[in-house]
């Protein structure tokens, strides 16, 4: 029932964005050559939302009540809700023109937003100097940059890697491949010989090598740049073919045929926990920030290696910028968003607070604030990140308009072929079908 | 004589009463295992959720068992501790109000609407009626957008009015439809007859329909309570306050995909967010059953 309303009320949320868009025309875009430095006697009251857990309120409480002190006429009024509920609220308020004065943002919103005009261009106060972004890589600073506006400055970091269950790997005795080297011929072997192995958990459910990855259509895109291909074109069109999509499901055809990937089933009826969080399989591709939670829905230490490539050594690697900040371009405090953003991005303190649970921060300075103890998760993410950045080699692909809905498609037939009722080719065509309609 | 060949003897008697509750006695047997059967199906939910709420984090997806290895109250505790600074008592709070606001405006609002349309004859009453009828088969979804952009204009957002003030003015169709209704089953011989002893609309109402409405305001008022209780829909785009938030809201805070999920906790709020429904249906549900037979019987 309630699952029923949600549904129905992002539909909605979604048609309200698109509503939007028609009044945004006569909205109030801030002109940039009047970008005002912030005034320190005015008194200003700032809404600032993210989305996340408990967990997450609490640090970036402790963070605001860090930037009232120092700024004493600002007051922040935070507001949070998980993900899903997140971009409903969102899209509600878009309507209205009433957004938060500072938000945390996805990539994947972030075209949507910005071509409604919904968000605040950013680059006055970088010129100006309320946003400080001198321990920024400035290929991150430009992921934020949309039509020639700065929408948004990413908070960190995330890249792929390949999470593996140590325990596992001793109970089935198949050992990880060297992950400088690995192709995905051999990921595949690994995954084989591990159902093999024929372990099972103390439940008595069968331990797999690894889910099916072509199943999620970042993977697909990150195998897209280690083919030579980029995803999306400057002007927002794909960049690739339907050969390639069949290309990329082939890779695991023989494993699913022999019933070597993770269940399909088993995986819907563990949802929301992955089987690898549930300590079912050995191995699987995800991004680096999540080692913490799937260690701790899992419970057991996890490791990080390097993801597999199509020429050996070659990983054609991307940040991905994460948790961006963005303001409201409806607020009527501009200056002071704008100081609160500097603040949450660059203050040392702020990045030790957060640690690396919102990614490995971007800003150097924060980084090295981060305490992470040795053998930490936060010290095994910073790790991991410093130890591949020879091989991130590529930019991030900014997502296209209707982003959401084609990787919510490849979901979906991903599942179906997981099932056996679709065919790569015909899985090829159908997400081209929806892509077409998504995009135009 | 000739009667004692056709009566059985008192030793077959026996036996054929005995067979006979014997085979009464196989029946409920049957009957009673299929029906505890199904109240096992029915409840098993309840219980997992109830027994998951003692068992950490990491044991609760995935795991069908109703023995928690390990119990605790750790997730009762992280639940009471509340979320980023507000207390678990300010969630209650917030959805006490909501749903006793709701209750007090629906029956006050509806009531008077009902009676409008039931005993009051005005021009336009059946097109009204109709009209309201009509918005019962409003998606709600659809005034949603509308709504919130004349709510925020009006400076109401993170305040609890958006949610009690179309309580307060019936809008909610529903609950004037079932006291129409029930209105119409009262014998009309009551109110003429305080007619003509003097008794205006405003005595009529308060000495004659009130008194005999009892069966239909517990049956709205369970409604309305339950309803407002569980609503999550409203209260996310109108509260925006940590300290607004209500129950269903906060519990949900607890399971967020791009962070880690603390499902231990939110299993614990989620049968803390239960008891005050569970009591107020348990103290209640007597009447529930009685507002509904009296409303069927009726007429």
């Amino acid at each position: 029932m309630r699952h029923n309303k949600l549904a129905l009320a992002s539909v909605v949320a979604a048609g309200a964005l698109a509503l939007s868009a028609c009044s945004s025309a006569g909205g109030t875009t801030a002109d940039p050559s009047s970008a005002e430095t912030f005034n320190p006697n005015e008194q200003v009251t700032l809404t600032l939302t993210w989305w996340g857990n408990d967990d997450r309120a609490s640090r970036y409480q402790e963070a605001i009540a860090l930037f009232e002190e120092a700024y004493p006429n600002i007051t922040v009024q935070p507001t949070f809700s998980p993900w899903d509920d997140y971009w409903t609220a969102r899209s509600t308020e878009a309507a209205s023109r009433s957004l938060p004065d500072v938000m945390q943002f996805d990539l994947s919103y972030m075209r949507e937003y910005a071509d409604n005009d919904m968000l605040l261009n950013l680059q006055p106060y970088l010129d100006n100097g309320t946003i400080d972004l001198s321990g920024f890589d400035p290929s991150l600073v430009s992921a934020g940059v949309l039509d020639e506006k700065q929408v948004a400055i990413p908070t960190s970091t995330n890249t792929f890697s390949m999470f593996t269950n140590p325990a596992i790997l001793d109970q089935t005795g198949v050992a990880f491949p060297d992950d400088a080297t690995y192709t995905w011929q051999d990921f595949n072997q690994f995954i084989a010989d591990t159902t093999a192995a024929g372990a099972t958990t103390d439940d008595g459910y069968a331990i797999y090598g690894s889910p099916d990855y072509t199943g999620t259509f970042w993977f697909f895109m990150q195998w897209l740049l280690q083919k030579g291909v980029q995803p999306f074109a400057e002007d927002g069109s794909l960049g690739f073919t339907q050969d390639d999509v069949v290309e990329f499901l082939n890779l695991t055809a023989d494993l699913r045929a022999a019933g070597q990937t993770y269940p399909q089933d088993r995986t819907v009826a563990l949802t929301p926990v992955s089987g690898f969080a549930s300590n079912e399989a050995a191995a699987q591709m995800n991004w680096d920030n999540f080692l913490a939670s799937d260690s701790a829905d899992s419970g057991s230490e996890l490791a990080l290696h390097q993801i597999p490539s199509i020429e050996p050594g070659e990983k054609h690697l991307f940040l991905k910028p994460s948790m961006l900040l963005v303001a409201g371009a409806n607020t009527e405090h501009a200056a002071a968003a704008a100081t609160l953003i500097n603040f949450l991005l660059t203050e040392p303190e702020v990045g030790a607070i957060f640690g690396t649970s919102k990614g490995v921060p971007a800003d150097v300075v924060q980084r090295d604030k981060v305490e992470a103890a040795p053998g930490s998760i936060d010290a095994q993410v910073i790790a991991y990140e410093e130890s591949i950045s020879r091989d991130v080699t590529e930019t991030v692909p900014i997502p296209v308009k209707g982003y959401g809905t084609i990787e919510a498609k490849w979901k979906t037939l991903a599942e179906e072929v997981a099932y056996g009722n679709l065919t790569p080719e015909d899985f090829a065509k159908q997400w081209f079908d929806e892509a077409e309609l998504a995009m135009s | 004589m000739t009667a004692a060949t056709v009566l059985p003897s008192d030793a077959e008697s026996l036996r054929l009463r005995r067979q006979g509750r014997a085979r009464r006695g196989v029946q409920a047997l049957i009957y009673h295992g299929l029906v505890l059967a199904l109240v096992v199906v029915v409840l098993y939910p309840a219980v997992w959720m109830l027994i998951s709420s003692f068992k950490p984090s990491n044991e609760i997806i995935g795991n069908v068992s109703l023995v928690p290895e390990g119990a605790s109250w750790a997730n009762i505790q992280t639940a009471l501790n509340g979320i980023g600074g507000v207390s678990f008592w300010t969630f209650v709070l917030n959805s006490l109000i909501l749903a006793v606001g709701s209750v007090v405006g629906i029956l006050i609002s509806c009531s008077l609407s009902a009676y409008a349309l039931s005993r009051v004859s005005f021009p336009g009453r059946n097109v009204f009626f109709t009209l309201m009828i009509g918005t019962l088969l409003l998606p709600f979804h659809v005034v949603v957008i509308p709504q919130y952009i004349i709510y925020n204009q009006l400076g109401l957002v993170n305040t609890f009015v958006p949610l009690l003030l179309g309580k307060f003015l019936a809008v909610e169709g529903f609950f004037v439809f079932l006291m129409v209704q029930f209105m119409r089953n009262l014998p009309r011989e009551l109110d003429e007859a305080a007619r003509i002893d003097g008794a205006g609309h405003v005595r009529i109402f308060t000495s004659i329909m009130l008194p005999l409405m009892q069966p239909a305001f517990v049956t709205a008022s369970i409604f309305a309570f339950i309803w407002s209780w569980n609503d999550f829909f409203a209260p996310l785009l109108y509260l925006k306050k940590p300290d607004l938030y209500t129950l269903p809201i906060a519990l949900r805070l607890y399971v967020d995909q791009t962070t880690t999920s603390d499902y231990g906790a939110q299993m614990a709020m989620a049968v803390l967010a239960l008891l005050p429904v569970l009591l107020f249906f348990l103290v209640f549900q007597r009447y529930l059953v009685e507002g509904v037979a009296t409303q069927g019987l009726k007429g």
